[in-house]
């Protein structure tokens, strides 16, 4: 039997997995079967995207591969097989089609928590220990410390008004 | 050199043996790490390492990862101080990391940065406050992609969202004697977590020791998938608890445990995998309170003994049986 991924080593991995409540073989070839994040020796670190793209595989689907990112240039097919966004323009040019497994995935399509300052998120709790510290810092009289606190403090009010 | 952050003690050490948090961030400007050309990884490895300078109350080493040797990069690994994926390929890669090794921010991973920090113990609040203020310190310098949907943008889809992943390693000999692993792995998968062995996988995890992390990145807030992970951890820690005070009612338990010690006390060779069964046992027998052994010291051990890492105790390469010696030696240097 043929990997189903790359079509073209023998399939020496085979695998049982729950694919949205149906039983699905997976079959494939050890090379695709580790850059697909199957069977690594530590754990913890990575993310695995096999979950993430285990539906097309297993459907092998034809993907279209006619539409590009414009900023890098990839396309979905290229993401499909590697599992790798190629730059955060693609989630744009791409969103439609990757709606379907983030909601398989994460259960969940839209963010919630932290927003980053360069999207209005400046984080004010965050000021108010910095502006602590700046106190604590110069009553020790540690200019070092306080002078990156007083630029840390006044990027992130510069950066949070921006946006 | 300061002391290293597995030296301390932590809450809940009897069963937790320490608690990470993991922030992944992209810069704006630049295409994700796979399809980032090696030059554009050294301006990206440049850019970080300036912003990381100006964070105040942490200092950080610089290391480009292809100055490093193999040994040195694999002992990161065993270490956690990075994943394994980034000691496999070294180029335009580097490694941000604090004297005490409780911060390390990778450069060039899946993500263009891989912040880490670790506590010894039961942590996950205080250990986010540090890792969400490192971010929020970079995050001056550096703008992130973000969406206002999907949130954080990542080269990973499984880990948009707040990009954050929480991790507690968990010492469960109990349960894994009692054979209750492989149930709890099923039930923790539909909690939207995942636990899986630190050393090896699934049953065959070394030492007992195994890690449960959040899956779920995406329409929870970190404070919410934080919770949930602290709720469940508890929940696993009480079983550990049952589950000891069950198998220490065969006397055989205790036997197993002074058999353990009097192995690692005497051997003249250890390998890898029979060092990390044994400390295991040993380890339970010192929270029990019957082998006199701080824990903080038997998970420095756990960490000082892996391959690569003894290997740098030495100036130079060792084979297999000179390396199983010197850990042998390092074990009753340890045990007194």
């Amino acid at each position: 039997m043929l990997c189903q991924n790359c079509n073209k080593n023998e399939a020496n991995m085979h695998m049982k997995r729950i694919i949205n409540g149906r039983a699905a073989e997976v079959h494939l070839c050890s090379d695709c079967a580790r850059s697909l994040g199957y069977g690594e020796a530590f754990s913890g670190m990575g993310f695995s995207f096999a979950d993430f793209f285990g539906d097309f595989l297993l459907k092998n689907e034809s993907l279209a591969s006619s539409v590009r990112c414009g900023f890098c240039g990839k396309t979905f097919e290229e993401i499909a097989t590697d599992g790798k966004m190629g730059c955060a323009e693609c989630y744009n040019s791409f969103y439609e089609k990757l709606l379907p497994s983030l909601t398989r995935v994460h259960g969940k399509t839209a963010h919630i928590g932290k927003r980053p300052i360069n999207a209005g998120g400046g984080d004010a709790l965050n000021i108010e220990e910095l502006k602590t510290r700046l106190e604590k810092a110069v009553l020790n009289q540690d200019f070092e410390t306080a002078a990156k606190l007083r630029d840390e403090i006044k990027a992130l009010l510069s950066k949070g008004g921006e946006a | 050199m300061s002391a290293k952050w597995y030296l301390g003690t932590g809450a809940q050490n009897d069963v937790v043996i320490s608690t990470s948090i993991h922030i992944a961030r992209n810069i704006t400007q630049f295409p994700f790490p796979a399809t980032l050309s090696l030059q554009d990884k050294l301006k990206v490895n440049a850019i970080v390492k300036d912003a990381a300078s100006s964070v105040t109350d942490y200092r950080f080493n610089y290391y480009e990862m292809k100055m490093l040797s193999q040994s040195e990069v694999v002992s990161l690994a065993e270490r956690h101080l990075v994943s394994p994926e980034f000691a496999s390929s070294r180029d335009g890669r580097a490694l941000l990391l604090t004297e005490d090794e409780a911060v390390s921010i990778m450069l060039n991973e899946e993500d263009h940065i891989r912040l880490q920090v670790m506590y010894a113990g039961f942590a996950l609040d205080e250990a986010y406050r540090t890792a969400d203020r490192i971010d929020t310190s970079l995050n001056t310098k550096l703008d992130f992609a973000f969406d206002d949907k999907l949130g954080f943008l990542s080269q990973d889809p499984a880990s948009l969202g707040t990009g954050m992943k929480a991790s507690v390693v968990l010492h469960l000999p109990g349960l894994v004697t009692t054979s209750q692993i492989t149930r709890l792995i099923t039930t923790v998968s539909k909690l939207g977590l995942s636990l899986r062995g630190s050393y090896g996988e699934g049953a065959a995890a070394k030492g007992d020791l195994f890690r449960l992390s959040n899956t779920i990145t995406l329409g929870i807030s970190e404070k919410a998938a934080i919770e949930n992970l602290k709720s469940i951890a508890l929940q696993i820690a009480a079983q550990e608890r049952v589950a000891r005070e069950e198998i220490f009612k065969a006397p055989v338990t205790e036997d197993r445990i002074y058999r353990a010690y009097g192995v690692l006390k005497y051997a003249r060779l250890i390998d890898t995998a029979e060092f990390m069964e044994l400390i295991s046992l040993v380890r339970l027998g010192a929270v029990k309170g019957i082998i006199n052994m701080e824990c903080s010291e038997i998970e420095a051990m756990m960490i000082q003994m892996q391959p690569a890492t003894i290997s740098l105790s030495v100036d130079r390469p060792l084979d297999r049986i000179e390396r199983d010696k010197l850990r042998a030696q390092l074990v009753r240097h340890n045990l007194k």
